[in-house]
């Protein structure tokens, strides 16, 4: 399969500052790419230069072939962007505003952005002025989708949005790769990484640690979890089990890190009364930690 | 349609200024005229005030060969010498300052650009929109003037007028491009402002020192005051070597502006 983004060895300097250190990374055509990492990892410097907003300190870019830098405009036709930071002209309408990109782009089919209002429950005749975060966010979704771009580049997508967006972006992103388009969608939140890509890239500190499946990731995602019993429990029981670490146990409440299928635990814990099973999302730190060490070194 | 381009969406989003710039513009301009027969009643005794002036200040009106009494005289002491340019100035500055930096700042660039549009080509829009804004202002001031040279009985060309006019928008809109330039180079608006008047202000003085002390008489071709003060459209009509000047820093810093934003790393 061909690549549609292609970093080598791609390397920003902001001055001193690290921006992001010898990238290299290939998404393949049709496929979710997440990409995750902290705040301030390097995600939102890694796509500012894909779309040659910022020009790299060393190594290149290429995006269906093309070098970001130089075809950049034609590489732009086929790409929609979602700019972490959405800011939008306010003192237009929103659709004043998707009308005008339109025109920018030039052959939007305006039935379609119609669509997408409708669908993202989006209102164009007010002023963008006075429209929500959440509201200026689908604008800023609408037009990033409606020239029907082979590339998809969303920086933060779902950041402001409401549970009920959040779940409609979802859909929107599932479609988008059933019709063969290419995201690259940037998140320091896992579970949502989860749920919309196929591969993860990590990146941490300006460095790509890993690229995983999401399905390999899934086997051994590790999940932080609390049982409460009705009658206090042993730790024995529990930490014979392969997939288990850190048990710890207070009175009856068992807490304890699990890494992998969750069956051998449920049936465990099955043998006592149950009262209540929490379950914590793991925060990214504490996967780096857990799994590649923290090591910064550890490039794919 | 004014959402068609960047040329008009600027233009556009600048209709309510450019509505009460030019309202007041055309108010102002009448304004000068109306005053001119109250002026030419007591020409005597200007002439023996403007005759007592330090020769700076005389210079700093528009020069010596101005005869206060006489319709261009007037208008060239009352208005073009100082504050029609410095009126066209602000606006320039203003525009060309703005017009990249200005959205640099407030983080809509990105999303432009991420349309297929290549950069120079967004600044060459956004140039031409400050040409248009200039064009619409000096034709409400060449309007402006014309009604108040009829009424007002003046006996200036309307042709001379339109070349005064055009003079005074040349040498804002230098200015105008300079600030575009540095705002190209910094992404920065307020430096682009604030480097760009002190720079309005000091070829200012340059030019009206020139005229008393000699050392510095060298350098006042330096100047862009000098070359719009000596050219005297209003009498002379405007001739290419008169403009030569404009139209090279013009050139010059339309190029600077253009490879500063095709180079430069954009602001988040």
């Amino acid at each position: 399969m061909s690549a549609v983004i292609c970093t080598e060895g791609l390397t920003k300097y902001y001055g001193k500052t690290l921006g992001v250190a010898d990238l290299n990374l290939e998404v393949k055509k049709g496929e979710v790419f997440g990409y995750l990492g902290p705040n301030g990892a390097g995600k939102t410097t890694t796509i500012r230069t894909l779309l040659d907003f910022i020009h790299p300190t060393r190594g290149r870019a290429t995006i269906f072939g093309l070098d970001t830098h130089r075809d950049g405009v034609k590489i732009k036709k086929q790409v929609g962007y979602l700019p972490g930071e959405l800011e939008l002209y306010k003192n237009i309408k929103g659709g004043e505003f998707l009308r005008h990109f339109a025109y920018l782009r030039g052959g939007v089919d305006w039935k379609y952005v119609q669509e997408l209002a409708e669908r993202l429950d989006f209102d164009m005749s007010k002023p963008i002025r006075s429209l929500s975060s959440g509201n200026k966010h689908k604008a800023g979704l609408i037009q990033a989708l409606m020239h029907k771009p082979e590339l998809l580049i969303l920086d933060e997508p779902t950041v402001g949005l409401d549970p009920l967006m959040q779940q409609e972006f979802y859909r929107i992103a599932n479609e988008a790769k059933k019709q063969g388009q290419t995201l690259f969608i940037s998140s320091h939140i896992l579970p949502e990484v989860e749920r919309i890509c196929d591969r993860v890239g990590f990146i941490r500190r300006g460095k790509l640690i890993k690229v995983e499946e999401v399905l390999d990731l899934k086997e051994h995602a590790f999940r932080q979890i609390e049982i409460h019993f009705a009658n206090p429990v042993s730790k024995e029981e529990f930490e014979n089990l392969s997939v288990v670490k850190d048990v710890r146990v207070e009175d009856s409440v068992l807490r304890f890190t699990v890494a992998g299928p969750l069956d051998a635990v449920v049936k465990t814990a099955a043998k006592f009364e149950v009262i209540n099973i929490i379950s914590h999302e793991p925060n990214l730190e504490d996967i780096f930690l857990t799994y590649y060490g923290g090591d910064e070194n550890a490039a794919s | 349609m004014l959402l068609r381009n960047i040329f008009l969406k600027n233009l556009r989003d600048r209709r309510k200024a450019l509505f009460w710039w030019s309202f007041g513009l055309v108010l102002y301009s009448l304004f000068m005229c109306a005053f001119y027969p109250t002026i030419q009643k007591s020409a005597v005794e200007l002439e023996a005030y403007m005759e007592n002036m330090p020769e700076a200040i005389v210079a700093a009106f528009g020069g010596a060969d101005n005869n206060i009494a006489s319709p261009e005289g007037y208008l060239n002491v009352e208005y073009f010498s100082m504050m029609l340019p410095l009126m066209f100035i602000i606006y320039a500055i203003g525009f060309g300052s703005g017009a990249i930096a200005g959205e640099e700042e407030a983080g809509t660039l990105d999303l432009l650009l991420a349309n297929p549009i290549p950069r120079w080509r967004v600044l060459l829009e956004k140039f031409l929109a400050m040409v248009g804004g200039m064009a619409i202002l000096s034709f409400m001031t060449w309007l402006g003037l014309a009604v108040g040279i009829y009424a007002y009985d003046m006996d200036i060309g309307l042709g001379q007028l339109a070349a005064a006019t055009f003079s005074s928008a040349l040498l804002s809109f230098s200015f105008g491009v300079i600030a575009l330039a540095i705002s190209c180079l910094t992404g920065k608006r307020g430096m682009s402002m604030g480097i760009t008047t002190a720079l309005v202000a000091g070829t200012y003085l340059l030019y009206v020192l020139a005229q008393v002390a000699e050392p510095l008489e060298k350098y006042q071709k330096l100047s862009p005051f000098y070359w719009y003060m000596t050219a005297n459209p209003l009498a002379n009509g405007l001739k290419l070597g008169d403009m030569t000047f404009f139209i090279g820093t013009i050139g010059i810093f339309l190029i600077i502006a253009l490879f500063a934003f095709q180079r430069r790393d954009l602001a988040v």
